[in-house]
């Protein structure tokens, strides 16, 4: 009975990669041969157009966000902009090496399923009650993303709630307890994110610009964690009452679930020895990169290498895990985003960008604070957290040589604590797209309870970062 | 009527009100139903391009993985649990399966392979649908909605050859008991008329296209059915008449769009239809 009335179909998407490409190289060419506005070089003019293309690529992803960080180092000395040795010495950074530590570590838990029972371990505190259990998924999240990547977090998590969901025979889309669940699952893995160097790979990348300033500015995992955690600990309830209030549970028996994470629990079996090796290995890394990852001892990068070299003495992961695992591209796009950072400072272009954006505003610190934090939830919103943070970074550093009672520091960490927070999105941040993808909430649900929160953390950042950075710490 | 019933429900929606409204029509038609349970690739490669640079092609397919296992668990004990609530009390025969690819695609390749009389599945804007889908089959599609009563409002237009509409309006209305309420609209806004064949003419003034309604209605008054002629946006007055009715499904047909640049519909009522409209849709082609 079926007849196809037309196959044609309209491409544009197909050409869509291409389009955005010639854009952003377009956008380069032009800031490349336009005349130089008065106060501003040409080089930082070059550097302005290096950073709206960069923009555009991490936006767009025509090509993988590590190419788009290669781009970025290999088009600065073709432009005269900085020359190849002190570009490609940014692969040097120790929060590199730092990042390829932790990912190493992170590669062994997962490998031997230690996050798996941790998780399942911490869930079980919250079986009383449905709205008890989802606050219990999100403060899961968050304290496992403490300590290994968000996504590879949000990623054990999926299947893990998905089962009690379906246990519980609860309807994707339908159910408010089912979308608030697995919403739990993003938002607490970006909070949690935001709490050690570990979580987001956005928080190494800071440590990284901040130590390549001169002079440099050297923050230790500990100083990180003193920053950070009242973000964590405020947001954390602020964004679980927003979703209780968005979508009004309407179950009342968590039987089913406890059953389930009975089930699960029992299915993991007992400890293993690898698993009890990797404990302590992990837990004799996080003490030393608490205690002694300031410049004095041994640094953070040291402490993670130390950690990963332990892991393979003791024979629990080996080299096949670690290709396996370390997710490579993400080492790339750090060199680009860090020598995006020194280009823009280097070249004066950030102060030319800064004095050009804040002279209608005026300079009115609480102000610029304020639209820091607006301006890097809305882009982190838009594309990828890391791309949002390398882009801001040099602004927002700028802004401190620029604008007195705001500090380098202060703004970086206003710009990699906003950066984590994407919550409005599935594209925003892989973590949105892996709970997306359980089909237990609409895009319309991510946005409704994305806005509120955004908008809630975005007062919370301006509280702490003003009364607690700027006047209790001083920084 | 109705003979065999496909059920295509996407992995990104599901509502147990499709299977409810299958289990009916199929009772009162003595159909065989096909469920499909489409997993989304589109979400699944969504997840996998935005995965891309922070975790490594090993851990993608482990997720990817087990994104299709929980999808493949939720088919099992939620979707094919209610379908065989609805079904099997009524002793309807049906067949359920699992697949995964792009919903429109899906439904294109399964009813090329079998005769279908009637696709049914369920719609939330934002998701899934390739609208041109709607255009393209000579299967009628029904979106089903929550909604309750006993009637219908079917639409024709100067804009619709209006053959299939007013036969199937009728027939569905006697068989299932549902008052029909018949709409003539003459859009005034796209002042051509369609024939039989589907062509569109060239403008024509407007008062022509009341009188080919006027006779629309006489040839229905013979069939002893009331039919309302109005002007106005085809869409609008759909919409507006949908108000007033709260109709149980709304009856459209193949209406010819006008074409923009690169041959484009300039509207697409089926598709402000679905977006806007919260009574059940039957698309007829």
């Amino acid at each position: 009975m079926n007849k196809i009335n037309s196959n044609k179909k309209f491409t544009i998407s197909r050409y869509a990669n291409i389009i955005f490409i010639v854009i952003a190289f377009l956008i380069l060419a032009i800031f490349y041969l336009a005349p130089t506005p008065d106060g501003l070089s040409h080089s930082g003019q070059v550097m302005i157009g290096i950073l709206l293309m960069a923009a555009i690529l991490w936006i767009t992803e025509p090509i993988p966000l590590a190419v788009t960080g290669l781009l970025i180092m290999i088009i600065q000395p073709i432009m005269h902009v900085l020359p190849p040795q002190e570009v490609f010495s940014s692969f040097g950074n120790q929060a590199i090496f730092f990042l390829v530590g932790a990912f190493i570590i992170a590669g062994a838990i997962e490998k031997h399923g230690l996050h798996r029972r941790i998780a399942l371990r911490f869930l079980s505190q919250f079986e009383k009650s449905p709205r008890l259990f989802t606050f219990g998924i999100m403060s899961s999240c968050a304290f496992l993303s403490f300590v290994m990547p968000e996504h590879g977090v949000a990623a054990l998590f999926l299947p893990i709630v998905v089962s009690i969901l379906i246990a519980m025979k609860i309807t994707p889309r339908q159910s408010n307890f089912g979308k608030i669940s697995m919403l739990s699952v993003a938002y607490g893995c970006s909070i949690g994110s935001l709490g050690t160097l570990v979580g987001g790979a956005r928080n190494p990348l800071t440590i990284g610009v901040l130590s390549d300033l001169t002079p440099p500015i050297n923050v230790t995992f500990f100083d990180w964690v003193i920053y950070s955690m009242p973000v964590v600990f405020i947001s954390l309830p602020i964004v679980w009452l927003i979703l209780q209030f968005s979508f009004p549970i309407e179950i009342k028996d968590i039987s089913a679930a406890k059953k389930e994470i009975k089930n699960q629990v029992n299915k993991a079996g007992k400890m293993s020895k690898k698993e009890t090796i990797v404990l302590i290995i992990l837990i004799i890394t996080i003490l030393l990169w608490v205690f002694f990852s300031s410049h004095q001892y041994f640094g953070l990068a040291v402490i993670a290498i130390l950690g990963s070299i332990l892991l393979f003495l003791t024979r629990t992961i080996n080299w096949n895990d670690v290709e396996k695992r370390v997710p490579w591209g993400i080492i790339l796009l750090y060199g680009g985003a860090i020598t995006l950072g020194i280009g823009i400072q280097k070249t004066g272009a950030g102060s030319w960008i800064v004095n050009s954006l804040f002279h209608s505003v005026g300079i009115n610190t609480y102000i610029v604070v304020l639209v820091i934090i607006i301006l890097t939830i809305l882009l982190t919103n838009i594309m990828s957290n890391i791309g949002a943070v390398a882009i801001m970074l040099p602004i927002g550093i700028a802004i401190a040589t620029e604008i007195p009672g705001i500090s380098p520091l202060l703004a970086s960490m206003i710009i990699a604590l906003s950066g984590g927070l994407a919550f409005m999105l599935v594209i925003a941040t892989p973590g949105n797209a892996i709970t997306y993808s359980s089909g237990y909430f609409s895009t319309k649900d991510l946005f409704k309870a994305g806005s509120l929160s955004n908008i809630a953390c975005v007062m919370v950042i301006f509280f702490v970062a003003t009364t607690y950075w700027m006047g209790i710490l001083g920084i | 009527m109705f003979k065999n019933i496909l059920v295509p429900i996407s992995s990104e929606y599901y509502s147990k009100d499709v299977l409810e409204r299958t289990a009916f029509l199929a009772e009162k038609f003595k159909s065989n139903i096909n469920l499909i349970y489409i997993i989304e690739e589109k979400v699944l490669n969504q997840t996998d391009k935005l995965s891309n640079g922070f975790r490594t092609s090993d851990e993608i397919a482990e997720t990817k993985k087990d994104i299709i296992r929980e999808k493949r668990l939720t088919a099992d004990n939620i979707v094919f649990d209610d379908a065989k609530y609805f079904f099997k009390r009524k002793n309807i025969p049906f067949k359920e399966k699992i697949t995964e690819g792009e919903f429109s695609n899906i439904i294109k390749r399964e009813t090329s392979k079998k005769d279908y009389n009637l696709i049914l599945m369920g719609f939330e804007k934002e998701c899934f649908l390739n609208y041109r889908l709607l255009d393209e089959l000579d299967i009628p599609i029904w979106i089903q909605s929550k909604s309750e009563g006993k009637s219908i409002l079917s639409v024709c237009s100067n804009l619709a050859p209006n053959v299939k509409v007013p036969d199937l309006s009728i027939k569905l209305s006697k068989l299932l008991n549902w008052d029909l309420n018949m709409l003539y609209v003459v859009d005034i806004e796209d002042s051509v008329q369609v024939d039989k064949n589907g062509k569109r003419s060239d403008k024509k003034p407007e008062r022509d296209l009341l009188f080919t309604g006027q006779n629309f209605v006489e040839e229905m008054e013979k069939k002893g059915i009331n039919v309302k002629l109005v002007t106005g946006s085809l869409e609008k007055v759909t919409l507006k008449a949908a108000e007033e009715i709260s109709p149980n499904l709304i009856i459209v047909g193949r209406e010819q769009k006008k074409k923009g640049i690169l041959g484009l519909p300039i509207k697409h009522l089926k598709r402000k239809l679905a977006e806007k409209c919260k009574y059940s849709l039957l698309f007829v082609n």
